[in-house]
């Protein structure tokens, strides 16, 4: 665990004076994820012009849910994002050589080796919104509901690179490029609206199969209208599950890997 | 066979390279973005107990959501970075050395992927309409399409020389592939893919009636909807034109400035 530590804090050192070497790039992620928050906050109000609720939320409620998933969004792209960008370009060039043979999960090591600084700044933006819309909510707060709001959406973020990741994997049987990355990019679309929106069979869909509506939504519902253990259980269940299918596709996967033109 | 055919035959033998990445994005990305809006409206509807809304009841914003995304894959063409990327790694040089200009170049690789974008379009507004709207054969409703896939293809020529002129800055910065993913962001809230334009307050429409994206994105969409006249439609054409005339000439001069500092490295 301490080796994986002091790893992981050399990622985080090289990533940083990476990063600073290119400022204007620097300078316009940061700008492009502000314009991301920006878009996505301005869709609610916008909806919130014509109707009073939505999903049984008002617009000070929806906005502690919208803060919810820029956060994990944020936290995603800190952490994940940039490595999970290379990961298909690994496998079929043949690079993931280089990650197999090291005395180190190669897991850990694809995806957390980079560290994005740039995204690490929107984090502090969404941090900062999310204290914002707690705020702005009637009625007293307490510290440790605040507390189990953050946990769910930390682990929404988790669940977040693990779906993305099972979408990605599939380029060791199709050598693909991309993999269903597009496709899951698609589908994040469902964590970003809150899950009362989806109805019957939907709604078991985005909670079970496809988790999108775990990833923040329930953290907003648990957070707003108290905890039902049910939610934790269902939250717990398949960020398990899910944890198991991607260390299965990683097996099966790396089975199959040819290292071609490695 | 002339160079631009076997330029566009190149292309469409790229795209169509993974069938099963290719079809399964396809058809997944476009059921996953109509269940998620259809869910949305019809929540709203039902929260203010109505049955329609600023012109649109559940069938037609249904439709218009089916229509914006796949809109939008027309307007963007090519991937991000379909020149900077080739800056950065020094493969521009390529375009340098060939027959015929860069700008020629990308422009008909660029446009064959919107064209391929624009048959989809057809196929998915037609499929809709026939099985979901169950809708009769109207020719009024052929022609409507028809105009707005043209508008569309406009838009993605317009749109190509708008993201030529962002891509060139690579020219002078190391990546520029953020820039793009912002006017993708303007493009799709500015130009009503997110939101329907009639949902906006009058103040923010007169704003972004001063942008070309309302242009590139809801015209178009308005128009396969039959809820655009022949003289919106040529108003749309005129305006997308000074936009494109524009972009155009940015280009011009941002390449002939910037063209000094290629070096080709990496190659």
């Amino acid at each position: 665990m301490k080796r994986y530590l002091s790893l992981y804090l050399y990622f985080v050192r090289f990533s940083f004076s990476k990063s600073l070497e290119f400022r204007m790039d620097f300078t316009f992620r940061i700008l492009m994820d502000t314009i991301y928050y920006f878009v996505n906050i301005m869709f609610f109000k916008v909806i919130y012009l014509h109707t009073p609720l939505l999903a049984g939320w008002n617009e000070d409620q929806m906005m502690v849910f919208v803060a919810g998933y820029l956060m994990v969004d944020a936290i995603n792209m800190t952490l994940f994002s940039t490595n999970m960008w290379y990961l298909p370009f690994l496998i079929n060039k043949g690079d993931l050589d280089y990650y197999l043979i090291r005395p180190v999960s190669p897991l850990f090591f694809i995806s957390l080796r980079e560290f994005s600084v740039n995204s690490f700044i929107n984090f502090l933006m969404t941090a900062a919104f999310f204290i914002y819309t707690i705020l702005q909510l009637e009625g007293p707060l307490q510290f440790w509901n605040v507390m189990l709001y953050s946990a769910l959406l930390f682990n929404g973020a988790i669940l977040h690179v693990t779906i993305q990741m099972i979408m990605i994997l599939p380029v060791f049987w199709t050598q693909s490029s991309r993999g269903f990355v597009d496709l899951f990019y698609s589908m994040g679309l469902a964590m970003e609206r809150p899950h009362r929106i989806y109805r019957g069979w939907l709604r078991i869909i985005f909670s079970t199969i496809l988790p999108f509506a775990l990833i923040a939504s329930y953290p907003a519902k648990i957070f707003l209208e108290g905890l039902e253990g049910k939610d934790i259980l269902i939250t717990a269940l398949v960020t398990g599950s899910f944890w198991l299918l991607l260390s299965l596709v990683w097996k099966k996967g790396l089975e199959n890997y040819s290292s071609a033109s490695s | 066979m002339k160079w631009w055919t076997s330029i566009i035959s190149q292309e469409i033998k790229k795209i169509l390279s993974y069938r099963s990445d290719f079809w399964v994005t396809f058809v997944g990305q476009t059921a996953i973005q109509l269940v998620i809006a259809r869910a949305l409206w019809s929540s709203v509807f039902e929260s203010q107990g109505v049955v329609s809304m600023q012109g649109f009841n559940l069938e037609t914003m249904t439709l218009y959501y089916l229509i914006a995304p796949v809109g939008t894959r027309i307007l963007l063409g090519e991937s991000f970075g379909f020149i900077s990327r080739e800056i950065y790694d020094g493969t521009f040089t390529k375009y340098l050395l060939y027959p015929l200009s860069f700008v020629q170049y990308k422009t008909l690789t660029y446009l064959t992927n919107s064209l391929f974008y624009v048959l989809q379009l057809f196929i998915i507004v037609m499929l809709y309409r026939m099985f979901f709207m169950k809708a009769a054969f109207e020719p009024t409703m052929f022609l409507n399409l028809m105009a707005g896939m043209a508008l569309f293809f406009i838009g993605a020529v317009v749109y190509l020389s708008l993201g030529m002129a962002v891509e060139l800055i690579s020219l002078w910065a190391d990546n520029v592939w953020s820039l793009m993913v912002m006017l993708r962001f303007f493009t799709a809230f500015l130009g009503g893919g997110f939101i329907p334009m009639s949902f906006y307050p009058e103040w923010a429409r007169r704003i972004m009636y001063l942008t070309p994206f309302p242009y590139l994105v809801s015209t178009p969409i308005r128009t396969i909807m039959g809820d655009v006249s022949g003289a919106e439609v040529m108003k749309c054409i005129l305006v997308m034109g000074v936009w494109w005339v524009i972009f155009r000439v940015s280009v011009h001069f941002i390449w002939r400035s910037g063209q000094k500092r290629y070096t080709g490295v990496g190659q």
